[in-house]
């Protein structure tokens, strides 16, 4: 079961440099596309994306859930951190607040803490009982500008 | 962007986007590009110990597709707020029962406007979006909020 005294944990910083392949392999998967030729012009041709407004390359929107799973040990990591049981983990609500696009090239610092951690439901019916973890990620790039807030809710069955 | 704020209207639908049928490969290739390696969304001997009867798909995933729905519609850079709930679980459709199974898999997204207003100094539009399987079961809930050029 999480850990509730890790309520309020900040974790270490991590910074991670955007790649436009990276970019182009996620629009791939969120789009069933086989391979990243057939993906949105946007995603692999720095041009298009440029006259579209945008420095570089741009991220889909839900991107940034990767800058959690590619540093601070991944899923595991962060996971043992507040001290939850994977197998027992069902992801439940997902937030993004954007505030200036993240592009290929971008160098990400994530900034991430435990913001909520409570139970719901009572622990002798069994199946009812979970706890919930509320994880609060700023991203900010290497100009210093805060780009995006996510907040991630988990439940871990009791 | 061909998105109009003053021809838009409360309670206009979004452009719905249909998915393909999700496969286990499309699992394992959103785990590549996502990191995501729950061995849940993969490895059918780690679902069964743990109780399930298969592989599930990544939430992510859902709400990815749920991303290509509104990007297809107006650009990320206009984008400002996305926010789910998801709802139940995602089994990929099996392939050697792929007719049976393909309802299940296959994820439509639709939306609608819910209301125009003015923040910082931009017109923005919220809308209401969901994502259901071809069987009617809802895989999450949510809205997001576009700013309008």
């Amino acid at each position: 079961m999480a850990d509730k005294s890790k309520l309020g944990m900040e974790f270490p910083l991590y910074s991670i440099k955007v790649e436009k392949n990276k970019i182009a392999e996620f629009a791939a998967a969120v789009a069933q596309k086989e391979d990243t030729d057939h993906i949105k012009e946007i995603y692999r041709d720095v041009d298009v994306a440029r006259n579209a407004g945008y420095e570089d390359i741009p991220i889909p929107p839900t991107f940034p859930t990767s800058f959690a799973f590619w540093t601070g040990g991944g899923l595991l990591g962060t996971v043992n951190a507040v001290g939850a049981d994977v197998s027992k983990l069902l992801h439940s609500e997902e937030d993004y607040e954007y505030f200036a696009p993240i592009c290929a090239g971008d160098v990400i610092t994530r900034k991430m803490k435990v913001v909520d951690m409570y139970e719901r439901g009572k622990k002798e019916r069994k199946g009812w009982y979970v706890q919930v973890t509320t994880l609060e990620t700023e991203l900010i790039n290497q100009r210093g500008e805060l780009v995006l807030k996510a907040r991630t809710t988990f439940m871990e069955k009791g | 962007m061909a998105v109009n704020f003053d021809e838009l209207q409360i309670g206009d639908a979004i452009p719905a986007y249909t998915a393909a049928p999700i496969t286990r490969t499309h699992l394992v290739r959103y785990a590549g590009a996502s990191g995501d390696f729950n061995p849940l969304h993969h490895d059918e001997t780690f679902a069964k110990a743990i109780g399930m009867d298969q592989v599930i798909a990544h939430g992510m995933f859902i709400m990815g597709i749920a991303g290509e729905a509104i990007t297809s519609w107006i650009d990320y850079k206009y984008l400002r707020r996305f926010s789910v709930h998801f709802l139940s679980m995602t089994h990929p459709v099996d392939l050697d029962d792929f007719e049976n199974t393909k309802g299940r898999a296959t994820i439509t997204v639709s939306g609608k406007v819910v209301e125009k207003y003015e923040e910082n100094g931009e017109k923005r539009i919220r809308c209401e979006i969901i994502a259901l399987d071809a069987k009617g079961s809802k895989k999450l809930t949510g809205f997001f909020v576009v700013a309008i050029p």
